[in-house]
């Protein structure tokens, strides 16, 4: 047994650890370091705090950390890159079912320990949680309270939330926005019925309470997330991610645990950032994006003039035969066809001709917040090429031809030139002052926001039909 | 259908209306193809490559108007043309019906359908046909060629060993089309180019060719913009403002090209005699509406003419035909479409739709009735749009005194939050035991360290910041480990299922971030 002192030394080290390990993040040589200061941070503060004052159970708990670490180990291995989506809120969800579960243990150590308390007033030997609830003063007992419920309540949206973000990106779910009859009056009454059953716990009421508690909060994650879309997801997973923290938090103020705190406090506004960024790249508040559904039009849209005029892989070809600098624009549509691999080839190709290829990322691009970036690495596109939208932007114009896959709301100009437009003032890939542009779909349609793109009808736009994938394989064997 | 291109009978023509290029997309919309012998000998298409495309080789022009339904020619059917013209026949070519009233009213006699590539309208949907502009960048192209020609000097300027050669300096009058070329042309040659234009909105694609666009300073905003794109004729007073603008650049400039038409109209004389007699001896004009008369006083069409101060007038009419290969290229792909519109079914069988705005616009006439003028288009022409007031530039006090609003309203903001926040702790202190005080300390630190390092995270490492994020807020086991050993059945049952869930989320979350950041690799 290890004295609390150095508990809490391990405790130090881990968070200067996790804090080293976030940001260095900031470039891609030093993440790869940097992510052994997480793993390390980790190790140490799971085996001091295991081998810390009054713990026991060791029989159940070292079986249960090989037994999660041989899954974890398997679901890292197998998982494809396009189902990371699908992954982290899956992950997610067991960070939210894990904080019910310790906080309703809180609140069981609590009352096990009153109740000895009042049985004989005598302290017997507890374990490590119950001995320092056994020291606790009454009114921090009532705090205590506070933060059970606060962490019941964010674990459970946490919980529910991710399963059904899992299953929206996993495609097991419907990925179209879906309520039931009520829409957010049903979240409003929840919210207020929950509110009534923690002032009842805090009055003295039964476990029950808690249990009804987590019921409601599992049924606001489960509506709040089904009426969202599919494409808003980045915002949603990113979210999720931001309350898994704070329910970490919560938990860590219960357990009087500080490392608990600071982990879940970073973590939290990790999150937090990543969705004020997703929502500012869509120029929407994140109530709007949480609360669903783009906004009424403020007035008729522009008519679009012009024809939309299709191209054979020939003509893209020659296209890119001629050109000298070409720009890529993925979207989902790219990871849906899994035309990463083609789309690499391709790159690699024109680059070998000599010509400058780079590709330009939307930040709402994909499902996951930096999600195409890690599709194309995986596919080994050298990450140098591969840039932001505020870096590319002003590019376009001296761009020979611009190749969107996949991709539409992001790059439509009605977003800039029609302020009646339901998207106007969202940030958008300029891919129009190109003076080629190919638009890679499969067919004619809108996109996520349910608008038509001015960009298919400009006259130096051609779309190219067909699934990405075999779209760009025909490319490959006209390259010259 | 059979779609034949007879030879150009008009003197000096070099262009043909059907190259081996376009009669293969023809043949592919189901029609058949017919040349006259020699018809593509002057633009370099002879008889044997035509017929390796599938085309007919027909002997006589008698003949071919005898065999095809649909006759595609260049220019405007002569007196014999007409004539052999008959019912039910399609004629597509140049044919300039307002000035040829006569010619039109001998064709409608015939009961042919005619269909003039020069009336086509000016919409989006219609350039790919719109011929006019084809060979209108042809003739601005080559007018530069042809400067180049007759002017003794560089157009690039040049540090040489035997000295330093200045740059060519050229005026562009009229930037349309030809005009738009010319620049294109004239800046890639290395010449330091102007231009000017009566229609203000042309500036930018002036200025994005490269050129400067020498701007009038006058009160009635210069604005000789009308429907279609074209320009429309200007006010006395603007047009002084204007020569008065040309006479200051004519002693500097080497070489102008004049390109300014008003649709229907002689050309507007811009170019006057003083002016040529203020530039240089051996600067070039080069004239490109000398068939309606020039915008230069000394312009003879057709002709070289060389001034009293050794100056070249230019006044060739037959640029497109000078670059016969190229034009016959581009206008067989306009007629190509063309044909393509007129042929929807692609089975070969032609549609006269006079529903059609693009058709219906450039057929004059049909089914024995002329049908010139049309009416207006339904569609919008393009270029019509009017610039946008140019934003004022903001005076330095302005933008100090911006600056300082923001700044002020910026720290009003942090202040009152500051504020608040601080009022709410307090709050928080009155209620909460001291414990809890030492704990939200280290919460707030931890969250604004988050908030600066997260800000940090490079946007293409998102996906690898939430899987690691994931990872770490695992550290919700440690609550499990110190519930795990607990004398509660259910508790220690509860506590066991978080540590096994959480360790998942570790080592999955660890794993995957590596796996990832692995893949991103440097060029």
């Amino acid at each position: 047994m290890l004295s609390q002192g150095f508990v809490s030394a391990a405790a130090i080290a881990a968070s200067v650890l996790f804090i080293l390990s976030l940001g260095g993040l900031s470039n891609q040589e030093k993440a790869k370091r940097a992510v052994w200061y997480g793993i390390i941070g980790m190790a140490v503060a799971v085996f001091f705090t295991a081998l810390g004052p009054g713990i026991g159970g060791y029989w159940l708990m070292i079986p249960m950390i090989i037994i999660g670490a041989v899954i974890g180990t398997r679901l890292a291995r197998r998982v494809e890159m396009t189902e990371m989506p699908q992954l982290v809120a899956a992950l997610h969800s067991f960070v939210g079912l894990a904080a019910v579960f310790v906080a309703w243990s809180a609140d069981l150590e609590r009352r096990r320990v009153l109740a000895e308390r009042a049985a004989d007033g005598m302290m017997q030997e507890f374990s490590a949680f119950a001995a320092l609830v056994a020291t606790k003063a009454p009114d921090e007992l009532m705090f205590l309270q506070v933060e059970v419920v606060l962490g019941i309540f964010i674990g459970a949206v946490t919980f529910t939330g991710s399963v059904i973000a899992f299953g929206k990106l996993a495609g097991k779910v419907d990925g179209k926005p879906r309520q039931l009859p009520g829409g957010h009056l049903l979240n409003a009454g929840a919210a207020v019925l929950s509110l009534a059953l923690a002032i009842l716990y805090l009055n003295g009421a039964g476990f029950w309470t808690l249990l009804l508690l987590a019921l409601l909060a599992f049924f606001i994650g489960y509506h709040l997330i089904m009426g969202i879309g599919g494409a808003d997801m980045p915002v949603v997973v990113s979210m999720l991610n931001s309350y898994s923290g704070w329910a970490a938090a919560a938990i860590g103020f219960t357990l009087s645990n500080d490392l608990l705190i600071v982990t879940g406090a970073l973590v939290g506004s990790s999150g937090a950032i990543l969705s004020y960024i997703m929502c500012k790249a869509m120029n929407r508040n994140f109530v709007n994006v949480i609360l669903g559904g783009f906004g009424g039009t403020q007035g008729p849209a522009a008519e679009i003039e012009g024809e939309q005029i299709s191209i054979d892989a020939n003509g893209v070809a020659s296209a890119l035969n001629d050109a000298e600098s070409v720009i890529i624009v993925p979207g989902y549509g790219m990871a849906v066809a899994q035309a990463q691999s083609a789309v690499s080839d391709l790159v690699r190709k024109l680059r070998d001709a000599g010509k400058e290829v780079r590709f330009g990322i939307h930040p709402v691009a994909g499902r996951l917040p930096g999600h195409m970036n890690v599709l194309l690495a995986e596919a080994r596109v050298p990450y140098d090429i591969v840039l932001e939208m505020d870096e590319i932007n002003d590019d376009f114009a001296t761009t020979d031809v611009v190749i969107v896959i996949g991709s539409n709301d992001i790059v439509n100009p009605a977003a800039q030139e029609d302020p009646n437009s339901p998207i106007a003032g969202m940030p958008v890939l300029k891919v129009w002052e190109a003076k080629q542009v190919f638009i890679c779909k499969r067919g004619q349609g809108t996109g996520y926001s349910g608008i038509e793109n001015p960009l298919f009808f400009k006259d130096n736009s051609r779309m190219y039909y067909g699934d990405a994938r075999e779209s760009i394989n025909a490319l490959l064997p006209m390259m010259e | 259908m059979k779609i034949g291109a007879p030879r150009e009978s008009a003197r000096g023509e070099a262009r043909v209306a059907l190259t081996p290029e376009s009669a293969k997309q023809l043949q592919k919309l189901g029609h058949e193809c017919l040349v006259e012998t020699g018809a593509g000998a002057e633009a370099g298409f002879n008889d044997d490559t035509y017929r390796e495309a599938g085309v007919t080789v027909v002997d006589s022009a008698a003949a071919l108007w005898r065999d095809a339904e649909v006759v595609i020619k260049v220019r405007e059917p002569n007196d014999e043309e007409a004539e052999r013209l008959r019912n039910g026949q399609t004629l597509i070519a140049f044919f300039w019906p307002a000035q040829n009233e006569a010619m039109l009213e001998k064709c409608r006699a015939t009961g042919a359908t005619v269909i003039a590539m020069d009336m086509v309208p000016r919409i989006s949907r219609a350039q790919k046909m719109d011929a006019l502009s084809s060979m209108a960048n042809i003739a601005g192209y080559r007018a530069v060629i042809e400067a180049g020609n007759n002017f003794g000097r560089f157009f690039t300027g040049q540090v040489t060993a035997a000295g330093k050669v200045p740059p060519a300096k050229v005026l562009v009058i009229g930037a349309g089309v030809a005009g738009l070329a010319a620049i294109g042309t004239a800046t890639s040659l290395g010449a330091v180019v102007r231009a000017f234009d009566v229609r203000p909105e042309v500036s930018e694609q002036i200025e994005s060719m490269g050129a400067e666009f020498l701007f009038l300073d006058f009160d009635n905003a210069q604005d000789g913009s009308e429907s279609g794109g074209y320009a429309s004729p200007s006010s006395p007073e603007f047009r002084e403002k204007q020569l008065e603008c040309f006479r200051e650049q004519a002693s500097d400039v080497d070489i102008v090209i004049t390109t300014a038409l008003i649709p229907g109209r002689p050309a507007p004389k811009l170019w006057l005699e003083d002016m040529v007699a203020l530039m240089k001896p051996g600067s070039v004009v080069i004239d490109l509406a000398a068939e309606k008369g020039g915008n230069c006083d000394l312009t003879r069409a057709d002709e070289r003419v060389v001034s009293d101060n050794g100056v070249v007038v230019v006044g060739y009419t037959d640029y497109p035909s000078r670059m016969a290969t190229q034009a016959s290229l581009l206008y067989a792909t306009n007629i190509r479409h063309m044909l393509t519109d007129l042929t929807p079914d692609k089975d070969g069988v032609i549609q006269h739709n006079m529903e059609d705005d693009v058709i219906r616009g450039a057929t004059v006439t049909h089914q024995s009735e002329i049908t010139f003028p049309p009416p207006p288009p339904k569609t919008r022409a393009i270029g019509a749009a009017k610039p946008k007031p140019k934003e004022k530039e903001a005076t330095p006090e302005e933008k100090r005194a911006s600056e300082t609003a923001a700044f002020k309203s910026q720290t009003k903001r942090q202040v009152t939050l500051l504020a608040v926040g601080g009022a709410l702790m307090l709050l928080l202190g009155q209620v909460a035991p001291a414990s809890f005080m030492q704990h939200f300390i280290v919460f707030v630190l931890a969250c604004f360290i988050g908030f600066q390092v997260i800000w940090k995270v490079s946007h293409s490492l998102h996906t690898p910041l939430m899987a690691v994020t994931n990872a770490i807020s695992g550290i919700i086991i440690l609550g499990a480990v110190l519930q795990i050993g607990s004398g509660s059945v259910i508790v220690s049952i509860l506590a066991a299922i978080s540590v096994l869930i959480a360790t998942i989320n570790i080592v999955g979350g660890f794993l995957v971030t590596r796996r990832m950041l692995a893949m991103f690799q440097k060029s």
